[in-house]
């Protein structure tokens, strides 16, 4: 019986941890920008790939660089491609929800076809550290570890950066109340573009352990995250990075449960029940808020 | 602060660039072009102007008013559609089956953007009424009798798909903005997961092939699909042109307004999803008697939702009659124009294509043509 309980706390830590790397970015950016970026799960796919790109020697012959190297690298990498998403495109069309809205989602079925064009629709499978190792009697991989450790590390980071520095806490503003931030002289739209790069780091980061731990990276693994991340932030409530967390942790222990009890079938069915129950009882998500001006 | 100014100038300036380069294509290529275009066609412009009186007289009120121009247009238009297997087989390509399934989806596109494109509510969900409307058809062929007659299963597709769109729609409607979208969103999804997840029922990935098409004759399909389409097509434009579609308008420009008038919003959007559910699932049966085969990659599939709104939007969201011919722009473009090129290749140019048109003309590519011919003649701008 005890067994069982490790493996569920122990299981569900490791899987929340990656759907909190997930959803935090998707949240922040709405909440400082009113966006939702429908991109996200293409920056998670994105991710992944670049990952693979940089440690295996499939694509180029000449490129394996360690794993130490290639995380960062990919962080970098998948950070830029959203900081230029925001800067090439959103910010022009960013006055406009609707369009925003359309204009993301076309870049990440955009984004989807290409990968598919370049790299076709096989599976790809890595794992970031090989090996596994007992945690209180359950196997746990070294790649879930780190993905576990990074994780908290991340939001750790970002906690810090947006409380404790003035950068972070004029993000803070802004997706508290924009007018507010602008009068007190916050540059929104370097703020909003900072928001974009932070995410994609995020989901850059989410890409490699996502992948390196279960599901192998195919040009269609953008909708599944990006559901969750929908899920997960509804329920936290959107724009709040502590509302994610907290549903990351939700969800992931949910999902982990009905696996274990249900079968595999039922993963995300109950996620989506939950989804409906939040909507309908508690629209603003459990530390949602009303916004200050629309 | 000083700093943050010239910062949220540089903002600004790239949106000036943005604009100057759009003013520098209007002075050089559009205006001239404009100009000729003008003079050529003010004279038809003015040997039409009685028709268009005539008809803004009888049925303006209920379906909007027109210049001659536009009006001659919109004839010629619907001739040449009607007269397609005249001239189509003289055209490289396949072109009679190409019209007859843009016809199908821009009755989608219709359906999607009398919802979405007129409340502000953008569903990402769509593709799951047209699903529901082809598997209501497969699932009495396959399970009642493959000799049902039409007028039984059509109505109780399009039922179907009624259903569906009240079951996403009544929890969904009541939720704001962007929540809304993302119960679209993930409603699809789970009807896809469940269509796999039901596969003794739902015939999984393969779907089902027993659906009887219509016909295999080209020309008599063309037909079969065109027809509804234009009755489709009259129907919602004379809703959208109501008062039921001015609040539809109100509702995505102003809701509280709307509230505050004494309607009920969240009423007007129920019913904005029942005047696209019905024509979703009148598309979906048609999609379903096209080729006979309904699979979940050919009707409920996310991506299906997404190709409906890239229809609307290149034609004009907000306007049921442009993304008709957004539909066809898009179709002719992906089974026609960029036939030979592979087909990763071919969506991608798509999409950009579509984001183009998003960022340089978000109000569409068909309604600016239809304002330019307005224009000519008449008032202009």
């Amino acid at each position: 019986m005890s067994e069982w309980l490790f493996r569920i706390v122990i299981n569900g830590a490791m899987i929340s941890a990656l759907y909190a790397l997930i959803a935090i970015g998707f949240t922040m950016i709405f909440g400082v920008g009113g966006v939702l970026n429908l991109a996200h799960g293409a920056l998670i796919m994105a991710g992944a790939y670049v990952f693979l790109f940089l440690t295996r020697t499939i694509f180029l012959e000449a490129v394996a660089l360690p794993v130490l190297v290639a995380v960062p690298l990919t962080v970098a990498v998948v950070a830029g491609l959203s900081y230029g998403l925001y800067v090439g495109l959103v910010r022009y069309v960013e006055d406009d929800v609707v369009i925003t809205f359309l204009a993301t989602v076309i870049v990440a079925t955009a984004l989807t076809e290409l990968v598919l064009g370049t790299l076709g629709d096989q599976p790809y499978d890595f794992t970031v550290l090989a090996g596994t190792t007992a945690v209180l009697g359950t196997t746990v991989s070294y790649t879930e570890l780190l993905g576990f450790v990074v994780s908290w590390f991340a939001i750790g980071l970002l906690w810090y950066y947006v409380t404790q520095t003035d950068g972070g806490r004029s993000i803070l503003a802004t997706s508290m109340s924009e007018r507010g931030a602008h009068l007190t002289g916050v540059d929104v739209g370097s703020v909003r573009a900072r928001t974009w790069l932070i995410a994609g780091g995020l989901a850059g980061t989410a890409g490699i352990f996502l992948v390196g731990g279960d599901p192998s990276a195919t040009p269609l693994m953008w909708l599944h995250p990006l559901a969750l991340a929908f899920i997960i932030v509804v329920i936290g409530g959107i724009g709040s990075i502590k509302g994610s967390i907290v549903a990351a942790y939700g969800i992931g222990y949910l999902e982990t449960l009905t696996v274990e009890l249900l079968g595999q079938g039922f993963r995300g069915i109950l996620s989506l029940v939950v989804l409906v129950v939040v909507l309908l009882v508690l629209p603003q998500g459990l530390y949602g808020r009303e916004f200050v001006h629309g | 602060m000083a700093d943050a100014e010239g910062r949220a100038e540089g903002a600004e300036g790239a949106a000036a660039v943005l604009a100057r380069s759009r003013s520098t294509l209007r002075t050089s290529v559009v205006r001239p072009v404009g100009s000729v275009a003008t003079r050529l066609l003010e004279p038809l412009d003015r040997a039409a102007s009685p028709a268009a009186a005539a008809f803004n007289r009888s049925l303006g009120q209920y379906f909007g008013t027109v210049t001659g121009l536009q009006l001659l247009v919109l004839i010629t238009t619907v001739l040449a559609l009607f007269a397609a297997p005249l001239w189509a087989p003289y055209i490289v390509g396949n072109y009679l089956y190409t019209l007859a399934i843009a016809c199908v989806w821009a009755i989608f596109a219709m359906a999607w953007d009398v919802q979405s494109g007129y409340t502000g509510y953008i569903s990402f969900g769509h593709s799951a009424l047209s699903g529901a409307a082809g598997y209501a058809t497969a699932l009495l062929v396959v399970n009642v009798g493959p000799n049902l007659p039409l007028w039984v299963t059509i109505p109780v597709s399009v039922l179907a798909a009624l259903v569906v769109g009240l079951v996403v729609g009544l929890p969904a409607l009541r939720l704001q903005g962007p929540y809304f979208s993302l119960i679209t969103f993930v409603a699809v999804l789970l009807f896809y997961r469940l269509t796999i997840g039901f596969s003794e029922f739902l015939g999984g990935e393969t779907g089902f092939q027993e659906v009887q098409a219509f016909t295999y004759d080209p020309t008599l399909r063309f037909y079969y699909m065109l027809v509804p389409m234009l009755l489709v097509a009259v129907g919602l434009t004379f809703v959208a042109r109501s008062n039921v579609g001015m609040v539809f308008v109100a509702i995505r420009e102003n809701e509280s307004a709307v509230a505050a008038a004494g309607l009920n919003p969240t009423a007007f959007k129920l019913w904005s999803f029942v005047m696209s559910a019905i024509p979703m699932g009148i598309g979906g049966v048609l999609l379903a008697h096209f080729s006979g085969n309904v699979t979940p990659s050919s009707f409920v599939v996310v991506n299906n939702s997404i190709e409906m709104i890239a229809m609307a939007v290149l034609g004009g969201i907000g306007s049921v009659l442009a993304p008709i011919g957004g539909a066809f722009l898009f179709v002719i473009l992906r089974d026609e124009v960029l036939h030979g090129v592979g087909h990763s290749l071919r969506y991608f140019t798509l999409w950009m294509v579509v984001l183009a048109v998003l960022v340089f003309a978000r109000d569409g590519v068909i309604r600016r043509l239809w304002h330019a011919i307005g224009a000519i003649g008449g008032d202009s701008e």
